[in-house]
């Protein structure tokens, strides 16, 4: 027997019911985002190169971390 | 394909962004140390004067150059200027015989960083190749997790075809991109819909971050794999709870998860059910779990005992706990028929372990039929209800002792603020009056209730 039914067809939506952030929520772009943006500020205040060089990495680190519907221009402005 | 583009997009733009910023970095760290006089070649100008070395004196022929002006003068005059260069001083001019001090040749102080030694730059080019690396890793991480996912796609795609109307979801109203949804380089999602007893499976795929390096390297410290978890939404099923984990997955669901937590937090060993001994068995209603977990479910277990990480089936399913954050909840969270199964990805043999998951998403949908017809005994749904019925109970009760707390504690700072503002007055007599009052309503508060009863003769 065919198990399909077109008329039984439903749109995606989330399944997470009561709006609860998911259990996995994954924070490591916004923990990078922020202490790339610690050390970019120390390394632009006490120039310290070490500091700037860090921030580019936690930065690369951040992005490679962020989901598609993240904002793109937070994480552009950290890199800079 | 689109996200992809624009990713590898970004990525060019931000390769391109650091090579700019690298080498205005580099044009600023040679300008920063030039000196910030006025005259640019200031640091050169000793070096020049000194370096020259001094040529035969050059006697003024005075006389000679006089008249050469003077006959330019004529010149001149012709172009009616009037002009007339005298010559009179001539120190003014280089190699002037009237100096007579000898030069002294120096070498000039070039500074260190100026000189073509990349010695310096050790450090920067260190952190550069590091960067080059992180991005190398980052193609190649994100390409194989895309591999992972339409290689799975493609071997599960018979099976979600015979089941389903729909396959892929992109949220358009018009489905341009059918297949899996990229939420971030490791998580993919699949949405299918259109079949019996369900409203949909939505299909996720966890990866690992391959596309992170320094994630690359914490999962060397500490291994992990890939899931999939396929989450099933039932139109219909009755009653109960159950869940089939493996340990470590066990004792975090039965923490963790509302419905687990509340109607089956015992964890029992399933070995009576001839799965494997590293899978507990979690359930409300033992004759639901005895009908579920069936053969083919065993078979399966028992022929791939690490490929399945849990199996739960519930008609509570809300979700994780909500940690409480002070205000408690005002109702009880909604709540679905669902069957979630989680499965993991063998890193080791990748490609058996994608093949099996077929076999997985043929049980899932074996689950999905059979935990909707399956029709509890009467004794167990009578217990299944008053399971349900005791929860509801203890919540109403809970929130109803909060609420009387909250009203006390308002009804206490009331009084707090009035006697304050009663002793702050001067006047004894308003405060005797007050207090009179106030004793008065605590003995009608705390004399007994009774009901007035009208007897007829």
């Amino acid at each position: 027997m065919d198990p399909r039914r077109k008329e039984k067809i439903h749109r995606y939506k989330p399944l997470s019911p009561a709006g609860q952030p998911a259990p996995s929520e994954d924070l490591t772009t916004d923990y990078m985002n922020v202490i790339g943006m610690i050390f970019s500020m120390c390394g632009l205040m006490m120039r310290l190169k070490w500091c700037a060089w860090l921030a580019v990495y936690f930065s690369c680190i951040s992005f490679a971390s962020s989901k598609i519907n993240d904002d793109t221009k937070q994480i552009m402005s950290s890199f800079m | 394909m689109f996200l992809s583009e624009k990713c590898m997009m970004n990525c060019q733009a931000i390769l391109l962004f650091h090579l700019l910023a690298l080498s205005c970095l580099l044009c600023g760290v040679y300008g920063s140390n030039l000196d910030t006089d006025d005259n640019d070649f200031a640091e050169f100008e000793d070096f020049q004067d000194e370096a020259f070395e001094e040529t035969a004196p050059i006697s003024p022929p005075q006389a000679e150059v006089k008249q050469d002006f003077d006959d330019m003068n004529v010149a001149e005059d012709d172009f009616d200027d009037g002009v007339t260069i005298e010559v009179e001083d001539w120190d003014e001019f280089e190699g002037s015989p009237n100096k007579k001090e000898e030069p002294k040749i120096t070498f000039a102080q070039v500074p260190h960083h100026l000189r073509p030694n990349w010695d310096s730059f050790v450090l920067e080019l260190l952190i550069l190749a590091g960067l080059v690396v992180y991005f190398i890793n980052f193609f190649l991480g994100r390409s194989k997790n895309q591999r992972i996912t339409s290689m799975w796609l493609e071997v599960n795609r018979t099976v979600l075809d015979e089941n389903f109307s729909l396959i892929g979801d992109d949220g358009k109203l018009d489905i341009e991109n059918p297949g899996f949804i990229k939420d971030a380089e490791h998580l993919y999602s699949l949405w299918c819909s259109g079949r019996v007893c369900c409203e949909g499976m939505l299909v996720e795929l966890k990866l690992l971050k391959r596309q992170d390096l320094v994630s690359i390297i914490q999962y060397m410290l500490k291994p992990k794999e890939d899931t999939i978890q396929m989450t099933v939404k039932l139109d219909d099923m009755d009653s109960f709870v159950m869940c089939l984990a493996k340990k470590k997955v066990a004792s975090v669901f039965s923490k963790d998860m509302t419905d687990i937590s509340t109607y089956c937090p015992e964890r029992k060993s399933a070995e009576k059910l001839n799965v494997p001994s590293n899978y507990l068995l979690m359930s409300e209603i033992g004759e639901a779990s005895t009908a579920l977990i069936d053969q083919r479910v065993v078979s399966f277990l028992n022929k791939y005992p690490e490929v399945i990480e849990s199996i739960h089936i519930s008609d509570q399913y809300s979700g994780n706990k909500v940690p409480e954050e002070g205000a408690a909840l005002t109702r009880l969270p909604s709540t679905e028929k669902v069957v979630i199964v989680t499965l993991s990805l063998c890193g080791r043999n990748l490609e058996e372990s994608i093949e099996a998951s077929k076999l997985v998403t043929n049980l899932v949908l074996h689950l999905v039929d059979k935990a909707s017809r399956l029709r509890l005994t009467r004794e167990a749904k009578v217990k299944a209800e008053k399971n349900r019925q005791k929860v509801e109970e203890a919540f109403l009760k809970n929130t109803h002792a909060l609420r009387a707390e909250a009203a006390a504690a308002k009804r206490e700072e009331k009084r707090r603020l009035e006697k304050e503002r009663i002793l702050a007055e001067e006047d004894p007599e308003k405060q005797r009056k007050w207090e009179e009052k106030e004793a008065k309503k605590e003995a009608k508060r705390k004399a007994p209730k009774m009901k007035q009863m009208k007897v007829r003769a």
